[in-house]
């Protein structure tokens, strides 16, 4: 066994390059750092000569009130089990952050796929603008957090309109009124009778 | 008793004669009809068990077919995106007539559980003609193979039509084909 | 020679799924070649961040069709780690039981599926009788043959039924005595044998630079690289098993793998059937009423052991009703994106349609 815990082990990789870093614990085998911008390459490359060989997962996140993205990397050891989750803040407007493939080859396609979900662009990655999994999309990305699908669904999309008895077999709808009187009283009660 | 003398039967009109054996070719139709693998959506899952020995669909007269132009059935399983849409018109359009459309699940009904999704399309009707509907997210083998059964009185009964309504209202077809997809034609580096 | 396009999918009876392979080949030799996904996307991202937790557990299981129990798992992972909370110690169990079925029924299809590309279907039919009978269970413990809803949130939604311990019993012991009977019609199949042995290799760099997991890094590592030995998540620490590992990987050094992993998992559930505790199987995940559950702020990755590799849960909280950000990491992402396109040319055309296979491609993981 080593002297130090695995935790301890990645702690002190990420300590010998930056500082500024926020750290939070999550489970026996996670550990999550928000870093800056600048230091996200030197950090993972660092980390993959320590043995984080593994690129298990690449995306973004968006927070629209912050007016920022964060990009998301986790890497895992195998040996050293670990999951390091490394998360970054990019602004939101004219998002952009370095590709990675130089590091993690495997990068490639996530890249691909957070550009068209989120549009942030990844320079030094030859073919992050092509379209990898919609075909002639024509609005803005669909993961941020302004968009919404069930207008475009609506716009797009006609849905199945089915008359107001349909699923009522009686003949007088009974049920319908019943319905409406529910509907009358729960309103009544949850205005307190007021209107 | 039936007379035995010879009457000259009254001349079949050539409309008479064309039904009759659509009647004839309906019948041997029916009874042997030919399944498009295409495994659009997740109800896809379930068909290998009804085409293996537990509820073997070989028994109705149905087979695989790996071809659209010598299948006869177009089974739309589950959930159509907008890209398997492009897809599946172009393959619908190669098939050779009459063409029948089965749609499994509750997606292409009225989108189901993605009827606010952005890439989910709702209602399957509205691009191309559905002869027999299969509710049930997903439906199970006992249900796809009743919808098999439905589609063959359908035959029977000549209620099965889609193809000929394909013809008749091509332009309300294409008009809701352009408006979901804006374009039919794919166009990437593979089909330049 | 002239080069050719050459489409593989989506419409192929060799094509696992709805996605495409393009090729261009020369001959029969492939010169260049790519995965085109997106057929079967669905916008589940986007649709999770909409609905609240406990709706959420009723759309998860669609993300993966062929093997829907892991992705409930790894939601039910995710919320329970950000939460804090501790499930009953029976849930554990009974997860474990159900996650096991789910890996063997997932590897009699991807088994089965050889008959797809190889033409020898006798092995496909045999291989889905065998999975009707577990769906078949499935049914009996949870009321629906593929998309159960049973994990959930906080432990499982019931209790097993009486009598279910026997069928269970019942099943492995005979799939046990016939998995010899899979590898004469499969793998040692004189048949087939020149299409599995020394073709499709996976070298160990290959492994690395891609980001391979599962059977695919195991059978080209030779360590025994399982994140239900590396990473115990349920108590998968307190049983027995071996993770069967090869040092040379082609079609059928995989295909020999998958055997083994099903004998493991009938291993698995025997001792789960044994050392299952009685007592409570869930617990609520909040107070009230479910519609108002909120999940405290943060950011979890839960990965688990699916029978194609790595399998996870990227969840990130605001506090919320509703997740504010799910991810998915589709087990098979990089063998199927970028495995086909850095790794398929040089190989022959019929090659492709058992890479899909033998290394377990599964399309709607990939869309989402």
């Amino acid at each position: 066994m080593n002297s130090i815990s695995n935790l301890e082990y990645v702690d002190k990789i990420i300590l010998s390059i930056t500082k500024d870093i926020k750290k939070e614990s999550i489970g026996e085998y996670q550990v999550g750092y928000e870093v800056n911008q600048a230091d996200v390459h030197q950090l993972l490359s660092s980390l993959k000569l320590e043995g984080w060989k593994q690129l298990s997962y690449l995306s973004a996140i968006d927070w629209p009130e912050e007016n920022k993205f964060e990009v998301v990397y986790v890497l895992f050891n195998w040996d050293k089990p670990i999951y390091v989750q490394i998360r970054a803040k990019i602004n939101r407007d004219n998002p952009s952050m370095n590709s990675i493939i130089s590091i993690f080859p495997g990068a490639k396609y996530y890249e691909r796929e957070t550009h068209e979900f989120f549009g942030i662009a990844f320079p030094g990655n030859p073919e992050y603008k092509k379209q990898l999994i919609l075909e002639q999309w024509d609005d803005i990305p669909p993961l941020r957090k302004d968009f919404d699908p069930s207008a475009y669904s609506a716009k797009k999309f006609p849905s199945r309109e089915y008359p107001d008895d349909f699923s009522v077999k009686d003949k007088d709808n009974q049920v319908l009124e019943k319905n409406a009187k529910r509907k009358k009283r729960v309103k009544k009660l949850r205005t307190g009778g007021k209107k | 008793m039936l007379s035995t003398k010879y009457t000259v039967r009254e001349k079949l009109s050539k409309k008479e004669i064309d039904r009759k054996w659509w009647e004839v070719g309906d019948y041997f139709r029916r009874n042997s009809l030919w399944l498009l693998m295409y495994c659009t959506g997740c109800c896809a899952i379930e068909l290998p068990p009804s085409m293996t020995s537990a509820y073997d669909m070989e028994r109705l007269g149905m087979g695989p077919m790996a071809t659209p132009r010598q299948a006869d059935i177009l089974l739309v399983s589950g959930y159509l995106s907008l890209k398997t849409l492009r897809r599946l018109i172009y393959t619908y359009e190669q098939m050779s007539e009459p063409r029948y459309v089965i749609a499994l699940g509750s997606c292409p009904i009225n989108g189901g559980i993605y009827h606010d999704s952005h890439a989910v399309i709702n209602q399957l009707e509205q691009y191309i003609p559905v002869d027999t509907y299969v509710a049930g997210c997903m439906p199970n083998p006992e249900s796809v193979l009743n919808g098999f059964v439905d589609l063959m009185e359908g035959i029977k009964n000549k209620k099965a039509n889609g193809w000929k309504k394909y013809h008749k209202n091509n332009d309300w077809y294409k008009e809701n084909q352009l408006h979901a997809l804006g374009e039919v034609v794919i166009h990437d580096e593979f089909h330049q | 020679m002239k080069e050719m396009k050459l489409f593989l999918g989506p419409q192929h009876p060799g094509m696992h799924g709805n996605a495409s392979v393009h090729m261009f080949v020369e001959g029969d030799i492939i010169k260049r070649s790519y995965l085109l996904p997106g057929m079967l996307h669905r916008g589940f991202e986007k649709q999770m961040e909409r609905k609240l937790w406990v709706n959420n557990i009723a759309l998860i299981p669609r993300v993966c069709v062929p093997e829907p129990d892991i992705n409930e798992m790894a939601f039910a992972l995710a919320t329970e780690n950000l939460l804090k909370l501790e499930i009953p110690e029976r849930a554990h169990w009974i997860r474990m039981i159900i996650l096991e079925l789910a890996r063997i029924s997932t590897h009699l299809m991807a088994y089965g599926g050889l008959g797809g590309p190889t033409g020898n279907y006798t092995l496909m039919y045999h291989a889905h009788v065998d999975r009707n009978l577990i769906l078949d269970i499935f049914e009996k413990i949870t009321g629906a043959r593929v998309y159960h809803q049973y994990i959930v949130i906080g432990g499982v939604r019931q209790d097993l039924p009486e009598g279910i311990e026997q069928d269970i019993k019942e099943f492995i012991d005979d799939l046990e005595s016939r998995l010899s009977e899979y590898r004469d019609l499969g793998i040692d199949n004189a048949s087939i044998v020149k299409r599995i042995y020394h073709t499709i290799l996976l070298p160990e760099e290959v492994v690395w630079e891609l980001g391979v997991t599962g059977i695919g890094m195991r059978s080209a590592t030779n360590k025994p690289y399982d994140l239900r030995k590396v990473t115990p998540y349920a108590r998968y620490d307190q049983v027995e098993f071996e993770v069967p590992i090869s040092n040379y990987s082609d079609a059928r050094a995989r295909l020999d793998i998958k055997i083994k992993e099903i004998q493991q998992s009938i291993i698995i559930i025997r001792q789960c059937l044994d050392k299952m505790p009685e007592g409570e199987v869930r617990v609520k995940p909040g107070r009230g009423q479910s519609m108002r559950w909120t999940v405290p702020k943060g950011y979890v990755y839960s990965p688990i052991e699916s029978s194609r590799g790595e399998f996870g849960y990227y969840m990130v909280s605001n506090g919320g009703t509703t997740p504010w950000r799910v991810g998915v990491r589709g087990a098979s992402y990089p063998q199927g994106l970028l495995g086909i396109e850095k790794y398929l040319p040089g190989t022959r055309i019929d090659d492709a349609a058992l890479w899909v296979d033998t290394m377990g491609i599964c399309s709607p993981e990939i869309d989402r």
